[in-house]
């Protein structure tokens, strides 16, 4: 969708988002007749608004209603609409608050549609990629050998012995602590030896030497990190539907609160204490 | 009615004719992702670690959740199991420290969606309807969160007993509503599905409740939406369970798919989760036995609303029996029937496989032959099972409220249950060679799993005749699959000692192991079903011995006032090999291991702290204890079976 700069400025703007979601809520109402002066005490019901009332009952029931079932609807609704339409009179609605949050709820709700709405910018979306890498990158990955010792003795001994390649051998054999360890992730890493062994890890050069032994929840691992593949950080362009998700789902507190304060602002509010 | 709230990326209220093009999240769908995820990834050769994952997670498409308030839907639940960070409904960051291999999506099937609609609809509509209790509730569910809550403890009373309004029974009139949600529901969960990394699994829970008494089951689904999407989730309310069964049964056959049943909450059945009966009171079928045995591959032995291993009534001689049994062993799910001595035995998992192998010599097939799981029940859209990150068991008590370990419980509207007997859930562990829906799936489906009470220790057992020590010094895991059975297996009794290969190591950003022990159901001469506890590996066994078969406990080093603990005592590994001492020819047995980590704070300690309350006296003996994990077992079996196939 290619719009000019200025429908894209105003296409971002809060207040814009807000005025028209209420036109068109306004609108809607209109269109929808119904809604008479409250005032009044003449109360018409036509033909589309009976319409109305018998398809809100096959929606909810799943047939079409008896006429008698009709006709207790239109009691119903006319019920509805005198008593309302009495306490409006007597100012029921002031003060009571249900009514009050009800209607509160209703406009957050606006709000909430219109930040639905907003369009972000390619900056706002190249931005958004860049300030949260972790959701967007691969993985790091980590390629090692590593020998497990259940305590720190024998590990720190064993490095110094000449005889690793060996200890690896049986070390092979314990499939639960992998003695080769091929371009695991990190998530992976986390799962399987727990998030202090990786973040020691993260801290090991690559290097043909083994090093070590560094600590686990297990227990001491001696390693060999021989390749390390850093997570990238995608192109927009790969990950652009995913970018503008979460962007969208993510920002749109904030711009319900900037509608809101758009609307306080032309308040001016004074509270004694 | 006139304004229709349609749900999807876009929030409801826009029924505002604003003709928009908005991206909406569709992102696109790979058939790696919309499949069950067979030849998408390269297996292992043997399952090589446990992944971990909840099989009954609850959103805002539950009747229930929705109306306790949570407004988070599937794709924040499938965000937040997978590691992100989402925000809750009442407010605050919520995050797993760490994330969960696999999810299983659990909304109740009966009235999908239902509050929801009953919520967005206008008053008016309602009013039409001439229902005086939707009437009540709809008001109630707007008027507060108080009053949302109080409503939906009602509707669940009414589901009970069979008193809900017909608006919300009848499946019939809710078919239309129900297809377009699971159709989306489906359509998510193969977006979040990426084989190798992520698990999002279809289901629903079947919520069959008969005077109050829970027989809930989760139904899990091998598949993606392309199968999936061929049915509708099977009602609960006024259908009995072979009907789920037989619904399980065409699926497969329609689709050429699978699906498993999973019961849960047992301790809320008073007594009818595990009949030695037909649900009539008629004695137990063969064909009956092998139907449930079929379907029912796997039990959810902890969540949430507490544990369902054994009671003390029942395990006398079990000092760990009864964990997760307060205010739970009161009664039924709503309270509306209290639970008696004579119901217990139907209610817990370790009697019901004692059952299982007696009826096994009656029927030929053994309708309790199932594994563990654990899971949360969670209904506020976030799977967590973690102590120090519980996120309540619906909205009313997530962490916004400060006060909730202290509180009644609302679901139940009488005395005895209070907010600290909540657990804070299990979770599912699952040996497999990958994380696929298939891999997963099949593991559950030959048990190959156990349950845990939150904390992710890895447990290995292997069941064969001639385990020994030196396996150690090989590669045991292939000795194990070569030379035995895994959990969930069964070996067939040659006469000689059943031999077991057991490894058992601490989660490894948790704490310590105190001990395993082998728990052994047998039936004797007379036909009567016996169990003994074994203590066969434990920490500090230079200090501990054994005196009349028990352990001295393993200390304690939580501080209470900093809900903290040590790993000073314990042990980071217990292994060994274990062979059955009492071990009699022709005796039809099972074996589970319990594996119990040091003592550490549960949520209401963390809650303490955090924000600074003071626990009643009985919250605060209860508010340590020691988690556990529970495997699935292994059935030692006289072969071959009397009878196995339908005359």
């Amino acid at each position: 969708m290619s719009l000019p700069d200025w429908a894209r400025r105003l296409a971002r703007e809060p207040l814009v988002h807000f005025l028209i979601g209420g036109a068109a809520l306004f609108g809607w109402f209109v269109w929808q007749g119904g809604e008479a002066d409250p005032a009044g005490r003449s109360i018409t019901m036509n033909r589309d608004e009976v319409a109305g009332i018998a398809a809100g009952f096959a929606q909810q029931t799943g047939r079409a209603p008896t006429d008698q079932e009709l006709d207790r609807l239109i009691d119903a609704a006319v019920r509805e609409e005198v008593l309302y339409r009495e306490a409006l009179r007597l100012g029921l609605d002031q003060d009571d608050a249900v009514v009050r949050r009800r209607l509160a709820q209703k406009m957050d709700l606006i709000a909430g549609a219109s930040a639905q709405l907003a369009i972000p910018s390619e900056t706002d979306l190249q931005g958004w990629l860049e300030a949260h890498p972790a959701r967007f990158s691969e993985q790091a990955a980590y390629t090692f050998d590593q020998i497990f010792f259940a305590e720190r003795s024998p590990a720190d001994l064993a490095l110094q012995s000449q005889d690793l390649a060996a200890k690896l051998e049986t070390s092979a054999k314990n499939r639960d602590i992998p003695a080769r360890v091929s371009a695991m992730t990190e998530r992976e890493l986390s799962a399987r030896f727990g998030q202090q062994f990786l973040a020691e890890l993260e801290h090991l050069a690559v290097s043909e030497e083994w090093q070590g032994p560094i600590p686990s929840g297990l227990g001491w691992h001696l390693v060999k990190l021989t390749k390390v593949s850093p997570g990238k950080l995608p192109a927009l362009n790969d990950v652009r539907q995913q970018v503008e998700d979460d962007w969208r789902l993510n920002t749109s507190a904030e711009r319900k609160a900037q509608a809101y304060q758009t609307l306080r602002d032309a308040y001016s509010i004074e509270i004694d204490r | 009615m006139r304004l229709q709230t349609a749900r999807s990326c876009v929030s409801a209220v826009v029924a505002v004719a604003l003709a928009t093009t908005l991206a909406a999240c569709n992102q696109p769908v790979s058939d790696n992702q919309s499949g069950d995820g067979e030849d998408t990834i390269e297996l292992a050769e043997f399952p090589d670690r446990p992944y971990w994952g909840d099989t009954h997670l609850h959103t805002d498409n539950s009747v229930d959740a929705f109306g306790f308030g949570v407004r988070l839907g599937p794709e924040a639940a499938l965000r937040f199991a997978r590691g992100e960070e989402v925000t809750a409904t009442t407010g605050g960051k919520a995050q797993l420290a760490r994330p969960l291999d696999f999810l299983v999506i659990a909304d109740h099937s009966d009235g999908l969606g239902a509050t929801r609609r009953l919520y967005d609809a206008p008053r008016l509509g309602i009013v039409a309807m001439g229902d005086d209790t939707l009437l009540r509730w709809y008001d109630m569910m707007h008027e507060s969160p108080e009053q949302s809550q109080l409503a939906i403890a009602e509707l669940i009373t009414a589901a009970g007993e069979g008193n809900l309004p017909e608006a919300l029974a009848d499946p019939e009139r809710q078919a239309d509503a129900t297809k377009d949600i699971w159709g989306t529901h489906l359509t998510t969960l193969d977006q979040f599905n990426e084989p190798g990394v992520f698990t999002a699994f279809a289901g629903f829970e079947y919520t069959l409740m008969p005077d109050g008494n829970n027989l809930h089951r989760v139904v899990m689904f091998r598949d993606g939406s392309d199968r999936t999407l061929q049915v509708l989730p099977y009602p609960g309310l006024t259908t009995s369970p072979e009907g789920l069964w037989d619904y399980m049964a065409d699926y497969a056959q329609k689709t050429g798919g699978q699906a498993l049943a999973i019961p849960h909450n047992s301790n809320l059945s008073n007594g009818l989760m595990f009949e030695t009966t037909m649900p009539d009171g008629s004695p137990m079928t063969a064909d009956y036995a092998r139907k449930r045995a079929g379907a029912e591959p796997v039990v959810e032995v902890t969540q949430i609303k507490g544990d369902s291993e054994t009671h003390s009534f029942l395990s006398p001689n079990d000092e760990f029996a009864g964990f997760g049994d307060m205010g739970w062993e009161l009664g039924n799910l709503p309270l509306s029937r209290k639970t008696t001595d004579d119901m217990l035995a139907g209610n817990y998992i370790r009697e019901a496989l004692k059952r299982g192998i007696s009826l096994e010599q009656r029927l030929g097939v053994n309708p309790y032959a199932f594994g563990m799981i654990g899971s949360t029940d969670s209904h506020t859209s976030l799977a967590t099972g973690d102590e120090d990150n519980f996120w309540g068991k619906h909205t009313g008590n997530e962490q916004a409220n400060q006060q909730r370990a202290l509180q009644p419980q609302n679901l139940g509207t009488r005395v005895g249950r209070f907010g600290w007997h909540y657990l804070a859930g299990g979770y599912a562990a699952a040996w497999a060679r990958s994380n696929t829906r298939a891999e997963i799936f099949d593991a559950f489906k030959r048990r190959e799993v156990y349950a845990t009470t939150g904390p992710r220790m890895t447990v290995r057992m292997f069941g064969g005749f001639d385990f020994s020590e030196a396996d150690w010094d090989e590669d045991w895991v292939r000795a194990g699959y070569g030379r035995g059975v895994p959990m969930g297996g069964t070996l067939e009794d040659r006469g000689a000692v059943p031999t077991f290969m057991i490894s058992a190591r601490k989660d490894p950003d948790g704490a310590n192991l105190d001990r395993v022990q082998m728990i052994k159901g047998w039936v004797d001469d007379s036909g009567n079903a016996q169990e003994t506890i074994y203590e066969i590996a434990w920490a500090d066994s230079d200090n501990r011995k054994l005196a009349g078969g028990k352990l001295p406990p393993i200390g304690d080093t939580v501080d209470r006032a900093k809900a903290t603990y040590t790993n000073s005592i314990g042990a980071a590994e217990l292994r060994t090999v274990w062979s059955d001492p009492d071990y009699r020819e022709g005796q039809n047995a099972f074996y589970y291991l319990r594996v119990m980590e040091i003592p550490t704070p549960r949520w209401p300690l963390f809650d303490a702290v955090r924000f600074g309350i003071t626990l009643s006296d009985d919250a605060m003996q209860d508010a340590v204890a020691q988690e556990r994990a529970y495997t699935s077992p292994i059935w030692l079996r006289a072969a071959p079976p009397a009878i196995m196939e339908k005359p």
